[in-house]
């Protein structure tokens, strides 16, 4: 069951229910049984090593809670998060690894036959194992106090909205919100489900019907020139963001109907300035994850290399975000990509500040425009080593785009025309949401029958050309 | 008393709001949903060509004497101007791309129930393997739910939530909503040209002829070979004479288990299956192929004529 | 030291670190309230607090400041 399968559709609006009907003592209960409930529904095996990594974390956190040396609770910390990553490192990492081991040793002319794993990914490992993670650390920090019910700590980790695909959410924000009496509030409701079917939108109008398009190019590279991987390569980054930031808003709604607050996971980032400003508005749940856990230790013990000891900070975090992302070496290439961009944002900062305001940049619109569009180039490119599946499918793909021209692959028509559409509607969205916050308001409009015009005409659009089963295709792709 | 006490937690009021609300919304909901399925319905409907159109020719008016049934491979592959010269026979092409073994058989249940045709010849494409691809293909046929009571079994495969889903009357128009519009243009026939349901590709494949070798692992779906039967069965029960093809390939395939299947059944109900995968007309000769899976117009031809002589043959 | 004489201290180093002879310093300030002041360029603050004032920082500590009035208690604690 994922969130746009129907049958959560059945699932949640009973869940609804039950949830506010119990006692709130009982409350955190239902979810924690409605949470595995959802998650053996993906597939049951991994429920257990869902409960695996509860168990552990919640025994090392005891230890480290019940020892007095600071030695002894850095010794915990660090067990349990070699533990609790070993799920993590082998089903991600072990098939990649195997092959470029036989790889080698092939090389080597040493021919050994290693037992080949069809291995599938547990869904949403890496998010809950990042969730358990940061709550170790935060309890050897003393950020969050020792969760002394297993329960409750239990049902932080596997979390039914977040746990296929995050928010990668705190144990500070959520615990005490796990543990507070609740009272159903209409606002929440409200606000939860607008977002809710922002969200859906998002993911079945515009990130699923560009998936189909997109997918039609870069499965055959070879087959098509530098004109239709170009538009692809411009085009792939919305996808991305409709996809994951969809997901992201149907997470926050549903938790928010639920009466918990869940942190923003996407901020319009396509009006970034800067890489460095794109990082604070992209996929902000792993990134701060990623700085708090990862960036901030090491930029502290490096310090005293002052720039140097940013940038070898930089590069390491980037790396890990790149290997997060993907076992293989286009996204080590990916994350080094990443982060020589922000080092170099880094370093030239000073420089670049001081050429503003001698000229007063910062007030001319083309400059803006410059800057908005030179970033999103810089992140559609780097996401071309995320989309194509060897490095030599990338350099291929660079090389097409600069050399190689010629008529844009269209595809099925109407599958392009609707690509358009759900684009531009969510551009105007959140182009109006960016520099006219008050202006063209439809969900939060002071008129109720605007309100739920706007909130039917939504779920018509979805009916009408939402993506809402495997069925679609493009055929003939070249 | 425990019960009464939490229900107290709740405002009356905000209860009250919110459910009034709620219907609202779904009056609204329901209302355009209502009227403009309704509208894509009858739009749909009088398409004139194209896809849509030629799947309800195909399920409610033809009337031809020889029936191709299959997928996108018995819509480009067999040509009527050959089958009408060889076999003196009326023809309709009822291939329909990216669609597999349950659309064929919803067909095939349709037309039988209107007419008996003398010859049902039917394009393997294999396809059996266990996934949702063809599952979700079923799509294609929604909009004949509600008028096909026999076609409803096959429609609800596709999951087990159809019926509840159906409920909405935009649903089986979902994605539609262009093709619809361009299906109600004159000028859409002759973008979409096509005679007799089949439907001519042009272009040369030039490259090289590539060779596979079958995966390790093959798991059969049961429910796609059980239709497969189903439409045998049928096919022969109602007198026409039964056809089952696996038209060229240009691949060299060293063993297939999606021919294997094929020649099982076509045994076990006694229905000839005659098998051009490896035909060296073909395997030679990459101009009659449009790419990998495709003949184009000549090949089609050519093999069109091969397909009718051995009809003949098998007739006399 | 004086709390007024880290203040003053300091303020040269805002001034310097974030580029901007114009920053006055505050007990509420945090970084949103400074332009350039972000997790990139943190360290190099701290970095020159530490040289600055001859202290060494803990990354506990940093994890516990809230504002800028939270880092001048700590300098103090440290220098003393």
């Amino acid at each position: 069951m994922t969130f746009t399968s129907f049958s959560f559709l059945i699932f949640f609006p009973i869940l609804i229910c039950v949830y506010w009907l119990t006692s709130s003592k009982y409350r955190w209960f239902v979810l924690l049984s409605s949470s595995y409930f959802f998650y053996i529904n993906t597939k049951p095996i991994f429920a257990l090593l869902l409960m695996g990594i509860t168990v552990s974390t919640y025994f090392f956190t005891k230890k480290m809670h019940q020892s007095n040396s600071d030695a002894l609770k850095k010794k915990y910390m660090r067990y349990n998060i070699v533990l609790i990553l070993m799920p993590l490192f082998f089903f991600k990492y072990f098939n990649a690894i195997n092959a470029e081991l036989i790889e080698t040793l092939k090389y080597l002319h040493l021919s050994v036959t290693l037992p080949e794993f069809s291995l599938l990914l547990p869904i949403g490992i890496s998010f809950y194992t990042f969730m358990a993670i940061g709550y170790t650390i935060d309890v050897y920090n003393e950020e969050v106090p020792f969760e002394n019910n297993i329960g409750i700590l239990a049902l932080f980790i596997s979390f039914f909205p977040l746990i296929l695909s995050g928010p990668i959410e705190r144990a500070k924000n959520m615990l005490p919100q796990f543990r507070s009496q609740k009272v159903f509030e209409y606002e929440n409701f409200v606000k939860g489900s607008r977002i809710m079917l922002w969200g859906y939108f998002m993911k079945l109008v515009v990130a699923d019907r560009l998936g189909i398009y997109i997918s039609a190019i870069f499965e055959n590279i070879a087959h098509h020139n530098g004109t239709t991987l170009l538009f692809g390569s411009l085009l792939y980054p919305f996808q991305l963001y409709a996809d994951l930031g969809g997901y992201s808003l149907i997470a926050i709604g549903t938790s928010k109907i639920l009466g918990f607050n869940v942190m923003n996971n996407f901020n319009r980032p396509f009006f970034s300035k800067s890489m460095s400003e794109f990082w604070r508005r992209w996929h902000i749940s792993l990134i701060t994850w990623l700085t708090d856990y990862i960036y901030t230790p090491l930029s502290f013990h490096f310090r005293k290399y002052k720039i140097s000891g940013i940038v070898i900070s930089l590069m390491i975090t980037f790396l890990i975000s790149g290997i997060w992302h993907g076992a293989t070496i286009n996204f080590i290439f990916w994350g080094l990509f990443q982060g020589i961009i922000v080092s170099y944002e880094a370093i030239t900062n000073k420089r670049k500040t001081n050429l503003e305001l001698q000229y007063n940049l910062n007030k001319k619109i083309w400059y803006s425009c410059f800057q908005i569009f030179s970033t999103y180039l810089l992140f559609a490119s780097s996401q071309i080593f995320g989309k194509t599946t060897t490095i030599n499918e990338s350099f291929l793909v660079f090389n097409k785009i600069l050399f190689s021209h010629g008529k844009l692959f269209i595809g099925q028509p109407s599958t392009f025309i609707f690509c358009i559409l759900g684009l531009l509607m969510l551009f105007i969205n959140d182009l109006t949401d960016e520099y006219f916050p008050n202006l063209f308001l439809f969900f939060n409009n002071k008129n109720k029958t605007i309100r739920m015009l706007s909130y039917s005409i939504i779920i018509i659009i979805i009916l009408l050309i939402g993506v809402l089963d495997g069925g679609q295709f493009i055929y003939f792709q070249f | 008393m425990e019960v009464s006490l939490f229900i107290f937690n709740f405002n009356a009021v905000m209860i009250k709001k919110l459910f009034s609300n709620l219907i609202i919304l779904s009056l609204i909901v329901f209302f355009l949903d209502f009227s403009l399925g309704r509208l894509l319905r009858y739009y749909y409907f009088k398409e004139t060509s194209g896809l849509h159109y030629r799947t309800t020719y195909s399920i409610d008016s033809t009337k031809a004497n020889i029936l191709i049934f299959g997928s996108s491979r018995a819509n480009h592959h067999y040509v009527p101007e050959v089958f009408k010269d060889e076999l003196n026979m009326s023809y309709y092409n009822t291939g329909r791309d990216g669609n597999a073994i349950f659309y064929q058989v919803a067909l095939l249940k349709s037309i039988l129930m209107r007419h008996n045709p003398r010859i049902i010849l039917l394009d393997y494409a294999g396809g059996f393997e266990k996934g949702p691809e063809y599952y979700d293909r079923l799509s294609s046929i929604l909009p004949y739910y509600r008028s096909h009571k026999e076609m409803r079994s096959t429609i609800e495969l596709k999951s087990p939530f159809e019926r509840i889903k159906l409920l909405s009357e935009i649903y089986p128009f979902n994605s539609k909503m262009l093709t619809i519009i361009a299906g109600n243009f004159e000028k859409n026939k002759s973008r979409n040209a096509d005679e007799e349901g089949y439907v001519p590709l042009y272009d040369i494949w030039n490259e090289r002829i590539e060779s596979i070798t079958p995966e390790k692992k093959y798991n059969i779906d049961s429910i796609k070979v059980k239709a497969f039967d189903e439409f045998l069965i049928l096919a022969k029960k109602s007198g026409a004479k039964v056809y089952v093809v696996y038209s060229p390939i240009f691949l060299k395939m060293k063993h297939s288990k999606e021919i294997e299947i094929c020649n099982e059944v076509c045994k076990l109900e006694n229905v000839p299956f005659w098998d051009y995968s490896k035909d060296t007309i073909f395997l030679n000769n990459n101009q009659f192929f449009y790419d990998i899976q495709h003949l184009n117009d000549s090949g089609a031809k050519v093999f069109s004529k091969i397909i009718c002589n051995q009809i003949n043959t098998q007739i006399n | 030291m004086e709390r007024e004489e880290i203040i003053t201290k300091l303020t040269v180093i805002f001034r310097t670190v974030f580029n901007n002879q114009s920053i006055v310093i505050s007990n509420e300030m945090t970084a949103n309230d400074v332009e350039n002041w972000d997790s990139l360029t943190h360290m190099l603050l701290i970095n020159e607090v530490e040289n600055s004032f001859s202290i060494k920082f803990k990354l506990k500590d940093l994890l516990n400041m809230k504002n800028v009035g939270e880092l001048i208690d700590i300098i103090k604690t440290k220098i003393s």
